[in-house]
Formats: C-alpha cells, sequence, structure tokens
C-alpha cells in the first residue's frame, strides 16, 4: 500500500508538470498585458520618462517578461530582422509613437541575442539615421543583467561582478550622440562600441549545446518552474506581494466551505440513496428521484439569489431576515469567545453551505442507489439472507460496502466541479476566498495569482483523486495495489 | 447494398420505442422543440416593425426588412434564427415532400442542417467584411409606434398589424428603468428600461444556440482524439489518454473563466468556443472505450478484411456503433454549457451585446428585485431541466441495464 502511494505520487509529477504547462501556455498566449490593460501599459510607456524606464525594465525582467513563452527561438535572430525593427524604430512607413515604443521593447527584450547584429548594422549600415539608431538600440541590448539582485546575503565573488556589471553598464550607458551631433563625434563613439565589442565578442559566441540549453531553458515556462520548485509562486504583479501566503490565507476559507460541503453532501446522500435503492418504486424513493433532479436541475447562481433575497438581513420579509448578507464573519467577532465565534462563522456559512452543496446531492444519492441495487440481486447477499442474517445486517454490512464503490469514484470527478463552483457561491456570498480572488486578479490581470490559483486547485483535485483511489481499497478488499 | 428486411427494426428503431415509453422524457423532447420554435419566432412576438403598415399614400411591409437590417439585429445568432424564421416555410415544404417520398433519413436532415448553416454564413461574414448585401444591410430604422400615434392623432388612416409585443429586445428607456411587473410590462424591467418578457423570449436564442454550437465543437474534437486513441492504440492512445487526464485535473470552470476574461471584445461565439475546446474529455472518454471495445468484434475485422481505407472504418463503420453514450453525454452537455455561459453572464464575464439570461439575473443580484431573479433563474432552470429530462431518457433507451 505505502509502495503505492509512493509511486502514485511520484506519477503526480508529469501529470502537475503537464497541467502546469497548459495552464501557462493558455495565460502567456491570451492577448493583453500584465499588470493593466494594453492601453494603460501604452499611456503608461509613451509618458515614461528614462528612470521609470529603467525600472519598467527591471519589472519586466524580474518577472520574466522579456523572454519567450515556451522555446528560446532568440538564438537564431537574423540581421534583417533587427533591421526591420530598427526601421519600425525611425518612424518609416506610417509608424505610431506607439510601435515605435514596441520596437524599442523588442529590442531590450532580445538583448545580447541582438547585439551582434547592430553592431553589424552600425558597422555597414543602410543609412545614418539606421546607424544611429543602431548605436541607441545596442545601448539598450548590450546592458548586463545584475545577478541574483535581491539576494540577502550576496558573496564576495557575485558582488565582486555586480560591481564590474554595474560599471561597464554605466561606462556603456555614456557611449552615445545626439542625433545632431557633428558626424566626428558619432565616428568616435561608433569607434568605441566596435572597440568594446571586439572585446567582448567571446561573450556572443555560444556551442550548440549552449543554444540547446538557451533553446530549452531560458524561457519564461522555465524560469516559473525553477521558482515553482522551490515553492516561490512569484509576486502579486498588483499588490507585490508574495502570492503564496496570500493563497494559503484564501485557501482556509475556500477549503473550508468546499469540505464542509462535500461533507454534508455524502452524509446526506448516501443515506438517501441507500433509503431509495431498498425502497425501491415506493413513494418515497419517486418523489425523492423528482425532487433531487430538480434540485440538479437549479442553477446555484439563481438559488443563491434567492436565498439572499429572502432569508439574510437585506430580506423584504421581515421575520425571514435569519442569516447574515454575506461575508465570512461579523465585523465585530474579534470580541467574541472562541465559541461565540466559530458559531458566528457557522451562521454566515449555512447559506453559502447550501448553496454549494444541494447540487451534489441528486449526483451522489443517484450514484448510491444505482451501485447498491447493482449489487442487492447478487449471490453473496441472498447468501447472507439465506443464512438468517436481519435484513439490516444484510443491507448495511454486506451490501452496503460494494454499493459505495462508485460513490467513492465519484469524490474525483465532484471536486473540480464545486472548486469551480466555488467562484460564484464566493461572489455571491462576498466570502474572501480563492475563486473570489480568482475573479478579481482575471479583472486585473495578475497573471501569477491566475496562475497559482489554477495550479494550487489543480493540485487539490490531483490529491482528491489519489484519496478516492485509496477509498476504493479500503471499502473493497479484492482491490490490492501493487 | 440492399440487404432484404427480416427484422424490419433497427437498432436506433429500438431506442426510439424504448424512448417513447418514457413520458417524462417525450414531454422533455417535446418542450425543447417548443422552445427551438420560440426561438426562432421571436420576431413574431415582439418587435418594433409592423408586418403590415398601410396609410392614405403607401403600404409597406417593414417586418422583413428589419430582419436583416444591422441595426437590428447584428448579431450571428439573430441572424441565423431570423433566416430561419424567413426560410422555415420551405424547409417544411422539403421535409413534407421526403416524408411522402419514405421518409426523412439522416442524409437529407443533415444536407438541411448544412445548407441553413451555410446560407447564415453567406449572410454575416460578407457584411463583417464591409461588402454591401442585400440581405444584411443597414438601413435606418423608422419609428413606425411613433409614425401611428401621430397619424391617429391627426385623424388620418393609418393600417398597421404589429407583432404582439411592439418593443425591440435591446430598447431602452431610463425613465422606466426597474419597473415592478404590472400590466404593460408583464415581467417587469431592468435597469436600462428593456422589457424583461422580451429579453427573456430572446434569451431563447443565446442559450439554445450556446448549447448545440459549444457541444457540437467538443463532440467533435472528443470523437477525433478519443476514435483515434481507441483505434490505433500505441504512442497515439497514450498521447491522448495524458492530456485527457491533464485536462480533467483542471477545473474547467476555472480555466473558462479565464480564458473568457483574457479574450479582448468577446463575443458570444468566443464563449461558445471556449467551452467547447475546454470539454472534449468527457466524449473522448467515451468514445475511446468504445473503440476499445469495437475494434476486436467481428464486423470491423470484416471491414478491414475488405481492404478499406482505415479512415472508412473508423469513421463509418466503428463510429455509428460507438454513437450512443456519445449522444447522451452531449444531450446533458447541452444543459451544462447552458449552464457555464450563464454563469459566466452572472458574473458580469458574458457577451453584454446580447439578452443572455445570466445577465438579467446578475442585474437582478446587484438590484434584489425579485422579478429581475425570478424570470431568468426560472427559464434557465426549465431549460437545463429540459435538457437533462431528455437525456437521462436517452441514457435508459440506449441502455436497459442502467435503468434503476
Amino acid at each position: 500500500m505505502r509502495s503505492y502511494i509512493v509511486k502514485r505520487l511520484l506519477l503526480m509529477v508529469p501529470t502537475f508538470f503537464g497541467i502546469s504547462l497548459v495552464v501557462f501556455v493558455v495565460m502567456n498566449l491570451a492577448p493583453g498585458h500584465p499588470g493593466g490593460t494594453q492601453l494603460a501599459s501604452d499611456l503608461a510607456a509613451s509618458v515614461r520618462g528614462a528612470d521609470t524606464q529603467e525600472s519598467h525594465r527591471i519589472f519586466r525582467e524580474q518577472f520574466g517578461l522579456d523572454r519567450p513563452v515556451l522555446f528560446n527561438t532568440y538564438i537564431w535572430l537574423e540581421r534583417a530582422e533587427v533591421e526591420d525593427v530598427l526601421l519600425a524604430m525611425a518612424g518609416r512607413d506610417g509608424a505610431t509613437s506607439a510601435d515605435r515604443l514596441h520596437a524599442q521593447e523588442q529590442i531590450e527584450d532580445w538583448g545580447r541575442f541582438a547585439v551582434p547584429h547592430l553592431v553589424a548594422v552600425m558597422q555597414s549600415p543602410p543609412d545614418p539615421l539606421i546607424r544611429d539608431l543602431a548605436v541607441y538600440g545596442l545601448r539598450l541590448a548590450a546592458r548586463q543583467p545584475l545577478l541574483d539582485p535581491f539576494a540577502s546575503n550576496p558573496s564576495p565573488e557575485l558582488r565582486a561582478e555586480n560591481q564590474r556589471r554595474r560599471a561597464e553598464n554605466d561606462r556603456l550607458r555614456k557611449l552615445r550622440y545626439p542625433l545632431d551631433a557633428p558626424e566626428e563625434e558619432k565616428r568616435v563613439v561608433v569607434g568605441a562600441w566596435s572597440e568594446w565589442f571586439e572585446e567582448a565578442a567571446g561573450r556572443f559566441e555560444r556551442t550548440d549545446g549552449e543554444r540547446a540549453g538557451i533553446f530549452f531553458f531560458e524561457t519564461r515556462f522555465a524560469r516559473y518552474w525553477a521558482n515553482l520548485a522551490r515553492l516561490d509562486f512569484g509576486v502579486s504583479l498588483v499588490t507585490r506581494e508574495p502570492v503564496l501566503a496570500t493563497l494559503l490565507e484564501k485557501l482556509r476559507y475556500s477549503l473550508s466551505l468546499s469540505l464542509t460541503s462535500l461533507l454534508l453532501g455524502y452524509l446526506v446522500s448516501i443515506p438517501i440513496g441507500i433509503h431509495s435503492a431498498v425502497h425501491k418504486d415506493s413513494f418515497g424513493d419517486r418523489s425523492t428521484t423528482v425532487t433531487l433532479f430538480m434540485l440538479y436541475s437549479l442553477p446555484s447562481f439563481f438559488v443563491g439569489t434567492l436565498l439572499l433575497f429572502w432569508f439574510s438581513e437585506g430580506s423584504t420579509i421581515p421575520w425571514m431576515r435569519w442569516f447574515p448578507i454575506g461575508g465570512w464573519r461579523s465585523p465585530d467577532a474579534l470580541g467574541m469567545t472562541t465559541l461565540a465565534q466559530i458559531g458566528d462563522v457557522a451562521w454566515h456559512l449555512v447559506l453559502p453551505v447550501l448553496c454549494m452543496t444541494y447540487g451534489s446531492f441528486a449526483a451522489l444519492s443517484r450514484y448510491m442507489r444505482t451501485g447498491l441495487l447493482g449489487v442487492i440481486h447478487s449471490d453473496y447477499v441472498r447468501t447472507a439472507r439465506a443464512k438468517g442474517l436481519p435484513e439490516r445486517q444484510v443491507i448495511f454490512t454486506h451490501a452496503v460496502r460494494n454499493g459505495l464503490l462508485p460513490v467513492i469514484t465519484l469524490l474525483a470527478g465532484l471536486l473540480p466541479a464545486i472548486l469551480g463552483g466555488s467562484v460564484i457561491i464566493e461572489v455571491i456570498f462576498d466570502i474572501p476566498g480563492m475563486g473570489r480572488w480568482l475573479i478579481e486578479s482575471i479583472y486585473q490581470r495578475d497573471y501569477n495569482v491566475i496562475m497559482s490559483v489554477q495550479l494550487i486547485s489543480t493540485l487539490l483535485v490531483l490529491f482528491g483523486i489519489l484519496l478516492s483511489d485509496l477509498g476504493y481499497a479500503l471499502v473493497d478488499p479484492r482491490i490490492r495495489y501493487q | 447494398m440492399n440487404v432484404p428486411d427480416t427484422d424490419r427494426q433497427s437498432y436506433w428503431g429500438v431506442v426510439r420505442g424504448q424512448f417513447n415509453k418514457n413520458r417524462p422524457a417525450v414531454w422533455g423532447l417535446w418542450c425543447a422543440v417548443g422552445l427551438f420554435a420560440l426561438a426562432t419566432g421571436a420576431p413574431l412576438l415582439a418587435l418594433d416593425q409592423p408586418f403590415f403598415w398601410q396609410t392614405s399614400d403607401e403600404t409597406r411591409f417593414p417586418f422583413f426588412a428589419a430582419l436583416f437590417n444591422r441595426l437590428q439585429f447584428e448579431n450571428g445568432v439573430d441572424i441565423f434564427f431570423n433566416l430561419l424564421l424567413l426560410l422555415s416555410p420551405f424547409y417544411a415544404g422539403f421535409v413534407a415532400w421526403k416524408r411522402r417520398k419514405g421518409g426523412l433519413g439522416l442524409r437529407a436532415a443533415t444536407g438541411l442542417v448544412a445548407f441553413h448553416l451555410f446560407a447564415t454564413l453567406l449572410v454575416v461574414p460578407a457584411s463583417w467584411l464591409g461588402v454591401s448585401n442585400p440581405f444584411h444591410r443597414e438601413a435606418p430604422i423608422v419609428d413606425y409606434r411613433g409614425q401611428q400615434a401621430e397619424l391617429l392623432a391627426a385623424d388620418q388612416s393609418v393600417t398597421a398589424v404589429f407583432p404582439p409585443r411592439r418593443i425591440h429586445y435591446r430598447e431602452t428607456n431610463p425613465e422606466r428603468s426597474v419597473q415592478a411587473p404590472g400590466r404593460t410590462f408583464w415581467l417587469g424591467t431592468d435597469l436600462e428600461g428593456r422589457d424583461v418578457l422580451v429579453r427573456m423570449l430572446y434569451g431563447t436564442r443565446i442559450s439554445l444556440t450556446i448549447g448545440v454550437v459549444a457541444v457540437a465543437i467538443y463532440v467533435w474534437i472528443g470523437v477525433v482524439l478519443g476514435a483515434l486513441a481507441g483505434y490505433f492504440g500505441g504512442w497515439v492512445d497514450v498521447v491522448v489518454s495524458r492530456l485527457v487526464e491533464v485536462m480533467i485535473c483542471i477545473p474547467s470552470f476555472f480555466l473558462i473563466l479565464t480564458l473568457v476574461a483574457l479574450v479582448q471584445d468577446r463575443s458570444i461565439f468566443h464563449v461558445m468556443v471556449i467551452i467547447g475546446v475546454t470539454s472534449w474529455t468527457g466524449v473522448a472518454r467515451l468514445v475511446r472505450a468504445e473503440f476499445l471495445q469495437q475494434r476486436e468484434l467481428e464486423y470491423t475485422l470484416a471491414a478491414r478484411a475488405l481492404g478499406l481505407p482505415r479512415w472508412r472504418v473508423i469513421f463509418r463503420h466503428i463510429l455509428p456503433n460507438a454513437m450512443g453514450p456519445v449522444l447522451v453525454s452531449a444531450t446533458f452537455g447541452i444543459a451544462s454549457a447552458i449552464l457555464t455561459e450563464s454563469g459566466l453572464a452572472f458574473l458580469g464575464l458574458g457577451d453584454l451585446s446580447v439578452p443572455s439570461w445570466g445577465g438579467t439575473l446578475n442585474a437582478g443580484r446587484l438590484e434584489m428585485k425579485l422579478w429581475l431573479i425570478l424570470a431568468p433563474g426560472l427559464a434557465i432552470f426549465f431549460v437545463v431541466s429540459v435538457f437533462n429530462l431528455v437525456g437521462e431518457g436517452l441514457r435508459d433507451a440506449l441502455d436497459p441495464k442502467l435503468r434503476t
């Protein structure tokens, strides 16, 4: 059994990798910019000064936005592509200022991959303006990023290397000239750049092995995974706080909500299912089947809104104002005793849990009923009866155990549905859980948060599936996992 | 091939017989047909343009032009149903003629649907491209209601035959914002002063289209992937099964939510496609399991021994035998796709330009007005239970063992 669990846990790793790949690709291929809409970032770019330009750059590097998504194809950058972008920067062919900014950003993203081409363009330019722009581009592209800039206690070597890089960056930044500078001055600067490139040329030559490494690993995805492996879910792009801490806090709300409703669902529907199966085709069976069918078709957001309308403090009917209008606890809850606090939270949870649970009643009790009906006529149940066991014992110890199998399998399917449904419930009842956080982050394009919420919820589902398989073994002694 | 009929009852004949015994399911099917008719005939019941307009100096039929006026109906869904409304007499005639000649086969029915889709596609994208299009033009909207009132006030003769509700589903009026149900507005008005009843009526179009199109997309993806995985096995199977495993673990509502929110200028068709591409795993698993079974059977061997091309064996011989469970899951899928779309609209993530029931419900939640909650909620409930009923009936009819 233990080896089986270990094997399953290990198998989870590739599945989780696949999930993160799917979610990552989806997130990154979707249009729109992180940290605000496209329009907002364009506006911000157009008013950006030199300093904010720098911090924007650091922002992009910090979140890996300067890298390609899955595969780094910058290693095959051609001179012609660089020249096209320089042309766009020059504002030819009816380019707008936004186009120019994008061109500039493109060169910055290419960074060191564009340097040799920029030098080549600079040395043999198609026309003088392009040469000037190539020099400008070189200043952007040749900058070396600092190594591990946020390390808490950097080693002396690291500090020395960063010192050297900073000095070089400062020196390179000064290698420029205004567009209207005399030709001799321009030549001096171009000469200085050529000299620098001859010295540093080794930095831009790569072996095939290095190329392959860059192709696969210098990407946003590889970087994200490197961080994930260290349990670093990144920083919220909006609040700039670590995602993990907030996530754990939100998870508390969502998990208590969904686990309560899951537990309640099983506790209520298994007896209903058993009753329906034992008294098949009785009036009770028929009426529960119809009722549960109707409950199953009722959308939860409709029921939730109605419950709020009738039974909350905002209700129009005075004597039905039984429950709070939403939220997790009363505003004055902190002054209460522990017991009173628990009671307060429970009082707040009645309506949302009800709303989350009723839908699973139908599926669960139906599966229970079908499962039990499947075994109730089997030989071993007849044997148990023939031995003269009381009916109660026949049903509850002999039949139900096998009848439970389909209900346990359903756990795996129910979990994603309940987690997904939590978004709507949390929005209606104003619960600060994971689902509502997801929706808010989606509105704000907070990519790190969206990714983390999706990954954590799939992780929960993976564990749920494992749990249901283990439950299977527990109930059915015929199943032995090897 | 002409095989002498020894046993006239085919497999689907038996299924139909079983289905017809299930009363609630048959009602459900009729309700679904009725909803479809309601969606098609919505303009007959509510539109601000008269069928017939006669004054002392002119006679007009503005209704039919309005159906294809881009200022009245610009959405593809509306065009589909308006065209269906216009062509339905011809279609009815075609079906009657076919039946007299010996029954409407699956092929003729598919052809009819394909023809209508093609016709819709001819009308809509042409106007997207800015091609001047006689079927979908832009003409100023004439206020016939106002004119009629003016003419009557001036004591001139005017004959106008309007639909029962003389109102367009998009017509706003800030003066009658959030009115309770009453004599003029049977189901009240929403925040913008639009008639809730009319929006419910036109919302049927959106819901039915969402359900059918999203399900069609994912059944298609699921059938192709599942069939390939089940028939070929080996690495194809490994790849598809892993992909299914991965997709199943992601709470699909989260994924749909994210995708929908990230699409800029989303339309109702984006929502359909997104629901379609995220929900195919169930169908793929079903089809794969069926294919694993069917490919070992003798008729498959016979088909292969005849030297038929592989795609023919897969799609013409095995697939029809594997479609039963898919049909059941597709029917339930329509219900859940409708639920998903209204959930999205409820969260404010739908297409705001269409009269989605979920959107009205959201307004009801924000305004806390009972009529804005009950009307769309019950409408969603009704449609969802109709398709669930039909699905249950189909399931019981296809597999009597499962009937409990």
